[in-house]
């Protein structure tokens, strides 16, 4: 019996442990090279939700029928899923021809050479870029090389459920409001009516940097070897203002926006919020689940012109190890130019990029969709330079923090820490970026 | 033993060979893979830097989000497989006890266990535990209107884990439940015909008779517990909060490997782990001899 078991255990616990250990999963090598008219093969991957995933599918039929030659292999999955799939292809030299990439992760590819520079294609009118603006196309620059097509445009956005704040008898903000008029509503908000004034600001790595801007300093420094802004003093503001704010309970504990499970439970959807602090293109997810107008403020200043800034949403790049750049390249012209197929995507991927497009489509755009890219053309207007790309690593930094904010807020530490803290482990993680 | 014929031999390695290969490439190739890229820098990107140990040093002199994971791990295997073991001995016992519809029971309780680390029944945790969830609401049936906020504490999302690996009790009660019926019932009969009563039966009968069976459970279950990997990640949506409350091993190990793409130090992490659980379960023999009785000893 002893035995028997010692036996049994020996083997069960080396098969079970090996499951910690990492493998990197392949896929089946594509079909060998071909040229001209031959059939093709193109392998593309993005993220995203279940209303993405079908109308992306419908616009790769589109182009199938247009190219016959031309056989797409969809790869998609959610946000953090994509990621962790992603690497493990990068690593197997096995990326898909056309990736979707945004910025947190943009110059983790573009930077050990996964991606190819898209330069000659748009220069030889491959990728068709004649009515989109320098600024859009330099936005997936990298070192002077172009690793990616941004796909729209976002801006942040401070959402607000007007009605419900008239009817506490407040007033709305005039689009030049500041900092203390958004502190003091949110907090007169709970004490009139219960409800959050505001949601939690979350996540903090796309707030804070934008209070940062405001003051003329960046997240990242331009070499990405450490942390831009030099002066902790508007960290511990920025969370001293939310320190108050979760005392006040104006706004919710990090605990309550970590259970929420959809758009279908955000607080101001659901009424429990009178404002909530997003990226413009989210404004039509709410207003299709609030089923109640909600405006679009300008999220507060002083210097709003210099924190609001247009975000490209998302890029398509092609991987270094596509056998098919060429075909690649011409899809994603298609993605950004074609009329018809862009009357799918509408603004899901942000405020297109081509002129002739968001002419096009205005036609068949609901009132809320137009309400964002009005938005988005104001804040186009009244904004500043992008900040650096953000570099390897950040997805580190950012989780940092997260942490750190969690414990601010929870009063396990004071802001001044959280501040000494989070420059001391960021620039630990960025300093790898050196030489 | 008689001598056997080559082709037997041969057969016999035919039979094997899938698991072998499949062994060989899936789990020993992996393994040194991981070995080696334990005393590396790796980010998947770019080839693998040999560092020495310095993947070590840091884990074990530099990283707070270690420890802090090392100690909730421990918290969560010291306080669930004794409560789990406990608990599946009691049900298996209650359930040698009954005569009529003990199949149906029997498989009610190993249900939870089927559903066992799928996503679905974390999912439902998550939620029978939320601010406004099912327990919540309970205790306002019952009267109690202040609200539990399982997930603002990290001690308390951390027992929501504890709770999960409890009720997930079946395969150990089936064990403890098919070792209970290999008691003979004239021990019983004599112990009771000596006057011993149902406690003194169960620690002077029960317990030393089932004590194989009970180290068996008690060396899977740690293991098990200390790789518990997927609750964690999907109760806490892949953060490990609150505070990193619910950052088990396994899941800062995730977020090292596929998240921070650190796959040099999530290897050393692995195998730091494996030394302690192979270290743990050789304690776990050694002490066996104090405590474990095997009958073929004794007679």
């Amino acid at each position: 019996m002893k035995k028997v078991v010692y036996a049994a255990l020996s083997c069960m616990m080396t098969f079970s442990i090996a499951a910690c250990s990492s493998s990197a999963p392949s896929n089946e090598a594509s079909s060998s090279t071909v040229t001209g008219q031959e059939p093709i093969k193109l392998r593309i991957a993005w993220w995203g939700g279940t209303p993405r995933h079908e109308y992306t599918k419908k616009v790769i039929e589109m182009y199938e029928k247009q190219n016959p030659h031309v056989q797409i292999e969809e790869e998609y999955a959610n946000y953090d899923d994509y990621w962790k799939k992603l690497a493990p292809q990068a690593a197997a030299n096995q990326l898909p021809d056309i990736i979707q990439l945004d910025t947190s992760y943009f110059a983790q590819y573009a930077n050990k050479g996964q991606l190819e520079d898209l330069t000659p294609y748009t220069q030889n009118g491959t990728i068709d870029v004649s009515s989109i603006t320098e600024d859009v196309v330099a936005s997936g620059k990298l070192n002077d090389k172009l690793y990616g097509m941004s796909l729209g445009v976002n801006a942040l956005t401070v959402v607000m459920d007007e009605e419900n704040v008239k009817k506490a008898g407040l007033q709305t903000p005039a689009p030049d409001w500041t900092w203390d008029d958004f502190e003091k509503l949110t907090i007169e908000v709970k004490n009139k009516t219960g409800s959050f004034g505001s949601n939690g600001l979350y996540p903090p790595d796309v707030f804070l940097p934008y209070y940062l801007r405001t003051h003329g300093q960046h997240m990242y420094s331009a070499d990405g070897t450490s942390l831009g802004y030099t002066d902790d003093s508007l960290f511990v503001e920025y969370f001293q203002r939310k320190l108050r704010l979760v005392e006040a309970g104006a706004i919710p504990t990090p605990d309550l926006q970590a259970q929420l499970k959809g758009i279908e439970d955000d607080f101001i959807v659901k009424g429990t919020a009178f404002m909530s602090w997003n990226w413009s293109n989210q404004y039509i997810g709410f207003m299709e689940t609030a089923k109640r107008p909600l405006a679009l403020h300008l999220p507060p200043g002083p210097n709003q012109k210099e924190g609001m800034f247009l975000k490209p949403s998302m890029f398509f790049s092609i991987a270094s190890n596509s056998k098919h750049k060429e075909e690649a390249a011409k899809f994603i012209s298609f993605f950004l130019n074609d009329i018809e197929a862009n009357k799918l995507i509408k603004g899901d991927r942000g405020v297109p990029v081509s002129s002739k497009v968001l002419e096009g489509i205005k036609p068949v755009l609901s009132p809320d969709q137009t309400r964002v890219f009005e938005y988005v053309n104001e804040v186009s207007k009244n904004s500043s330079p992008l900040s650096p790309m953000d570099p390897p690593g950040s997805a580190e930094v950012i989780k940092t923090l997260k942490d750190i904010s969690e414990q601010i807020l929870f009063k396990k530490i004071t802001p001044e820490e959280g501040a000494a803290k989070f420059r001391q482990k960021a620039n630990e993680i960025l300093a790898k970026n050196k030489g | 033993m008689k001598f056997r014929p080559k082709q037997d031999n041969l057969a016999g390695y035919a039979f094997i060979a899938p698991f072998i290969a499949g062994f060989l490439m899936f789990t020993i190739i992996p393994m040194l893979a991981s070995l080696y890229l334990s005393f590396t820098s790796y980010d998947l990107f770019s080839s693998p830097q040999w560092i020495g140990l310095d993947n070590f040093t840091e884990m074990f002199t530099n990283d707070e989000k270690y420890w802090s994971s090392v100690k909730v791990t421990l918290i969560y295997v010291l306080a669930g497989v004794p409560l789990r073991l406990a608990f599946a001995l009691f049900i298996a016992m209650q359930l040698n006890r009954a005569s009529r519809g003990v199949g149906l029971y029997r498989t009610l309780f190993y249900l939870p266990s089927i559903l066992g680390g799928s996503v679905a029944v974390a999912i439902m945790w998550r939620n029978i535990f939320g601010n406004e969830g099912m327990i919540n609401a309970l205790l306002f049936f019952v009267g109690i209107d202040k609200q539990i906020l399982w997930y603002q504490d990290p001690m308390k999302a951390l027992w929501t884990l504890i709770l999960l690996a409890v009720w997930q009790f079946g395969s150990s009660m089936l064990i403890f439940l098919a070792g209970l019926k290999n008691i003979p019932k004239d021990y019983y009969e004599a112990a009771s015909v000596d006057g011993a009563n149902a406690v003194q039966q169960f620690f002077k009968v029960t317990l030393p008779l089932l004590s194989p069976i009970i180290l068996f459970n008690l060396v899977m279950q740690t293991i098990a517990a200390f790789m518990t990997f997927t609750p964690a990640y999907i109760i806490s949506k892949g953060e490990g909060g609150p505070l990193d409350g619910t950052l088990l091993y396994s899941l800062y190990l995730f977020q090292k490997a596929f998240s921070f793409f650190q796959m040099g130090y999530a290897s050393a992490m692995a195998w730091v782990m494996l030394l302690f659980v192979a270290l743990l379960t050789f304690v776990f023999f050694k002490t066996s001899k104090y405590w474990v009785h095997y009958e073929s000893k004794g007679e």
